[in-house]
């Protein structure tokens, strides 16, 4: 990343008095502390002890035996991690790009000042606030195939509307669509790099040219690459993540035939439905060196599109 | 108990991780007594259940303790079904701190086997409860490798549950003896009562099984197996089980136009319970289908809402496939345990002692659980003397005592949840035409086997 210090090149600090500034670290050390403790309570020591119950048999019950790479080779062999992996690679794959632009179009209309503009951020964000589980249920009941409101609805205007959370068909895209709807985060993330558009940049768009996507593609959107960089970070570590619509409406077989099978679901039932803790951690390895990787290969070609106020491109 | 649903037990329903996350919220907030046992003090978990359910454990407990001279007794109810509740169990076992006695609604053999339960057998022999007073195909439930890890103190009895206002609108005799006796009887008088309104089902007959956990019991009506358990191997692709869905797919495509999408479409057709996502009526009760397989639970449930539209149902022996050679039942009982770790262990064993003879006829009473033990004379239901009368509850009582006689052996690998998933995964490839019969039946065996084998391996 270049380097975008405004200090940069400016004339060095004065030294600070020696003992004064080891005070100082030493308070901020003192202040980091909890984090780093927490840090490596609850985040390093999991994630290490992870690393070696993958290579273990353990049953929770008992002491874990060491077993190497079995728990690997035998998630290469296992048809339910393929088919959870593909559900899921289908699931980011479509449901993250749909997130940022259904966002994003929120974010530019509830941008424009009009006197209900709190009160739509406000519906907006509503969703986001109720839980998965609650939420997840609402939309199996409005979505029952006979007595379901949206059935009724679309029958009634003639269409012959699917089985959305019956048909194999149909399941995962039913899946797909109710993870669009709590969009409340991505779009105040994409609001907040709206809102921070300097006027005299958006006026000078506005002379230029008079078509509102001319002003989208070359001013807004490149000024709001940050953004988009932090929600497809995110988005892609929770969908890789996604479990509690999931396994409410596909439990844990990931019903119908399998079409909702997400990698989580699978981890979930080898940990507590089938006690194989070490196949768990496996999977949990994988997961994490996966998404890892995607990451980093993110940021990695972020240098090429994501512009920074006051860096270079 | 006083419900179960078609889930499964321990795979998580859409109703089961809705209860499980409602009730580790409740579990967080429960005092610290709750959890912490104490010498001389009985702690009793219960998994989910009404509040009858509840209440009837309490007071069972509390009566024991006091009657034995203990310290105030604690049962927790509504911690969760399925898997959620295993999870708090296990966590227990592992923090040290588990409940003296828990009552399971998962076979006990895959924890036991790890070591999660105490043996029993050597508290058993001189007891009033030995081995000989268990019939052997329910206790193997709780049994592996010859060692019993839980006791099915009460169970729900598999059998045909048929309306007999239907059949005599037929003009077919409602007698229990008149019941078909074979798949092939069944198939043909389901038929009869099969009634279609476009791709909406309007009345049925039978319906070809689709309950993962009854699997077991229809293999062994075709004369089949699901598990050897002397010889640890799964059969689940024997020729008798191929055939038993072959019969069962063509069923479907004859009389239920090849699409279980349809039938649920119309309505609630798997059991006798309102579905808990859709919230459609049991067809049963509500008298738009003439027969079902349901465990003996719903003989307490059934006058509940929403009360039946008619008033004469009967039960019958669970009819035999083309190459079965005789009726079986099956069960899904309550089984109790002492976990490992349990401060009260000879207490907690008495106090089981206790609920499979005494406890278990006034629990009973209340929800008919049918008593196990072999000494029990239980006496039939209250509500269900007050609803249908002396003659009829004793008919009925006295049935299932028989049907508890002819068990087939299920619930007793160490790979149970395992397998039930397997087998739910085969069914639903089989009756979708994802996969032909042997393909899917052989995917399941396979997967199933090296599971076991894994678990077995040590």
């Amino acid at each position: 990343m270049p380097d975008t210090n405004p200090s940069a090149g400016a004339a060095p600090l004065p030294r600070r008095n020696g003992g004064a500034g080891r005070g100082e670290a030493r308070a901020g050390v003192l202040f980091a502390l909890p984090w780093m403790v927490g840090m490596t309570l609850f985040v390093a020591i999991p994630l290490i002890l992870t690393f070696y119950i993958a290579q273990t048999k353990f049953q929770i019950i008992g002491a874990p035996k060491w077993v190497g790479m079995q728990n690997y080779e035998a998630l290469w062999t296992d048809p339910a991690f393929w088919t959870s992996a593909r559900n899921t690679l289908v699931f980011a794959v479509i449901s993250v790009p749909l997130k940022l632009i259904i966002a994003l179009g929120l974010a530019l209309l509830l941008n424009r000042a009009t006197a209900l503009s709190s009160f739509y951020r406000t519906v907006f964000y509503l969703p986001f606030l109720m839980p998965a589980v609650a939420g997840s249920v609402v939309f199996m009941l409005l979505l029952t195939p006979n007595a379901g409101p949206v059935n009724l609805v679309l029958e009634a205007l003639g269409f012959n509307p699917p089985d959305w959370l019956l048909d194999p068909n149909a399941a995962l895209w039913t899946l797909i669509m109710l993870s669009l709807w709590p969009l409340g985060v991505e779009t105040l993330v994409f609001l907040g790099g709206l809102q921070n558009i300097p006027k005299e940049v958006s006026e000078a768009a506005d002379l230029d040219s008079p078509r509102g996507w001319h002003k989208l593609v070359w001013i807004t959107l490149p000024l709001i690459t940050p953004m988009v960089l932090f929600n497809l970070v995110i988005g892609i570590i929770y969908s890789f993540q996604i479990f509690t619509q999931a396994i409410v409406i596909g439990g844990t077989t990931g019903a119908p035939a399998e079409s909702t099978l997400m990698y989580m679901v699978v981890l979930y039932r080898a940990a507590f439905r089938y006690f194989n803790v070490g196949l768990a951690a496996a999977m949990a390895t994988v997961l994490f060196l996966v998404v890892l990787i995607l990451t980093l290969l993110i940021f990695r070609t972020a240098r090429s599109w994501v512009h920074y106020e006051g860096g270079e491109r | 108990m006083s419900y179960k649903t078609f889930a499964a037990p321990g795979r998580v329903s859409r109703r089961g991780f809705l209860a499980g996350s409602a009730a580790l919220g409740t579990a967080l907030s429960l005092p610290q007594g709750a959890f912490a046992q104490q010498e001389g003090q009985l702690l009793l978990w219960l998994p989910g259940g009404s509040d009858l359910f509840c209440k009837i454990h309490t007071g069972l407990l509390e009566g024991f303790s006091s009657g034995a001279g203990l310290g105030p007794a604690t049962t927790v109810c509504g911690l969760g079904q399925d898997t959620e509740f295993t999870q708090a169990l296990i966590g227990s076992i592992t923090a040290g701190s588990p409940p003296d006695i828990s009552m399971l609604w998962d076979s006990p053999v895959s924890l036991g086997a790890q070591g999660a339960f105490m043996p029993l057998d050597d508290m058993m022999k001189g007891s009033k409860i030995p081995l000989e007073t268990w019939p052997a195909g329910l206790l193997s439930s709780s049994q592996f490798k010859g060692v019993t890890y839980g006791l099915p103190v009460t169970a729900g009895v598999y059998s045909m549950w048929y309306n007999q206002e239907m059949f005599e609108a037929k003009g077919m005799s409602s007698a229990r003896d008149a019941f078909p006796k074979t798949w092939d009887e069944m198939r043909r008088m389901s038929k009869e009562f099969t009634v279609w309104d476009g791709d909406k089902l309007v009345t049925s007959g039978f319906m070809p099984n689709r309950v993962p956990e009854t699997m077991a019991i229809w293999s062994a009506l075709n004369g089949g197996m699901i598990f050897d358990e002397v010889n640890l191997k799964y059969l689940i692709d024997s020729e008798q089980n191929v055939e038993m869905f072959n019969f069962f797919l063509e069923w479907v495509d004859e009389e239920y136009k090849g699409d279980f999408n349809l039938v649920d479409r119309s309505g609630n057709f798997l059991d006798g319970y309102p579905n808990p996502t859709t919230g459609m009526g049991p067809a049963f009760r509500e008298g738009r289908q003439a027969g079902m397989q349901s465990g003996s639970w719903l003989l307490g449930d059934i006058f509940a809402d929403p009360v039946p539209s008619f008033e004469r149902w009967n039960l019958a022996g669970n009819p035999v496939g083309p190459s079965g050679t005789t009726s079986v039942s099956g069960t899904w009982p309550n089984w109790f345990v002492i976990p490992v770790g349990s401060k009260n262990p000879r207490a907690a064993f008495d106090y089981l002692s206790y609920l499979a003879v005494e406890g278990s006829v006034q629990w009973y009473q209340q929800i008919p659980d049918v008593p196990t033990n072999k000494q029990v004379q239980a006496k039939a239901p209250a509500g269900l003397v007050e609803k249908r009368g002396q003659e009829v509850a004793d008919d009925i009582t006295a049935f299932l005592g028989e049907q508890a006689a002819i068990m087939t052996p299920m619930w007793n690998s160490p790979v149970q949840s395992f397998y039930t998933d397997q087998i739910a995964r085969a069914t639903e490839k089989i009756y979708t035409k994802a996969s032909p019969v042997k393909e899917a039946l052989a995917e399941a065996q396979a997967a199933t086997q090296a599971e076991l084998e894994r678990v077995l391996a040590g």
